[in-house]
């Protein structure tokens, strides 16, 4: 088979119905008023916090099919169980980048609470 | 043709230009491959709602922070396109994010002014 021709990876797009997240956190997202360029900044940032954290509460961390990355190499507890399963991975990669953009909200946005749900990572390494 | 003379929308919901939100990371952005596609699947999406003349969307070079990087732009050939699309995009997903859309100013479009 000749290698030259790309498989065509996926289609990105899903539809709203399909949100399930989006219709939880009840934002609007078409947004037809002016708005300043910071004004939208602050907006999408505090979206995809709420995003995130909807997604982590009713657990729809794995994406579909064609979003999802190759696995590693399973690991095991003490116990045998795996611990990186594919639930485990997703959710961890989610609440990694919720933190970094709640850090980064509360800098930026006055009076900012963060998800009620929300605990700052402790420092677990060493 | 004239992009600036006289065809300057003042107010944005006559704009022929939207701005899409929280569908992109820079890390998506960097391999040629995966920018491509991006490419691809927004243009293909949006042709449903109107004529596409053009879609920018700003790539990080070399680690500096770059403007604009996270946003894509696309310009219809009429406002009613871009209005069709706004409504339409609006909380659909892609790449499991929620997309989020605003109108965008023309001259700013232009002149990649984000």
């Amino acid at each position: 088979p000749d290698g030259t021709k790309r498989r065509r990876k996926r289609n990105r797009w899903g539809n709203a119905e399909d949100n399930k997240a989006a219709g939880l956190m009840g934002l609007t997202t078409g947004i037809e008023a002016h708005m300043t360029a910071e004004q939208i900044e602050v907006y999408v940032l505090n979206l995809r916090i709420e995003e995130i954290s909807q997604k982590i509460r009713i657990n729809d961390v794995v994406p579909g099919d064609g979003d999802r990355s190759p696995s590693p190499a399973p690991q095991y507890d003490n116990a045998g169980r795996r611990i990186n399963t594919r639930e485990y991975r997703y959710k961890k990669r989610l609440e990694d980048e919720r933190h970094k953009l709640i850090e980064r909200a509360i800098k930026e946005i006055p009076n900012y609470h963060p998800p009620s749900d929300y605990r700052r990572p402790t420092k677990t390494q060493e | 043709m004239s992009a600036l003379a006289g065809t300057t929308a003042t107010d944005l919901e006559d704009s022929r230009v939207v701005q899409l939100l929280n569908m992109v990371t820079p890390d998506d952005l960097i391999s040629d491959d995966e920018y491509e596609e991006i490419v691809e699947d927004v243009k293909e999406e949006c042709e449903k709602y109107g004529k596409v003349v053009d879609i920018k969307i700003p790539r990080p070079a070399g680690g500096r922070p770059v403007p604009g990087v996270g946003k894509i732009f696309v310009k219809f050939e009429t406002p009613g396109g871009a209005k069709l699309a706004l409504r339409n995009l609006a909380g659909k997903k892609f790449a499991e994010r929620t997309v989020v859309v605003t109108f965008f100013s023309e001259e700013y479009f232009e002149v990649g002014a984000w």
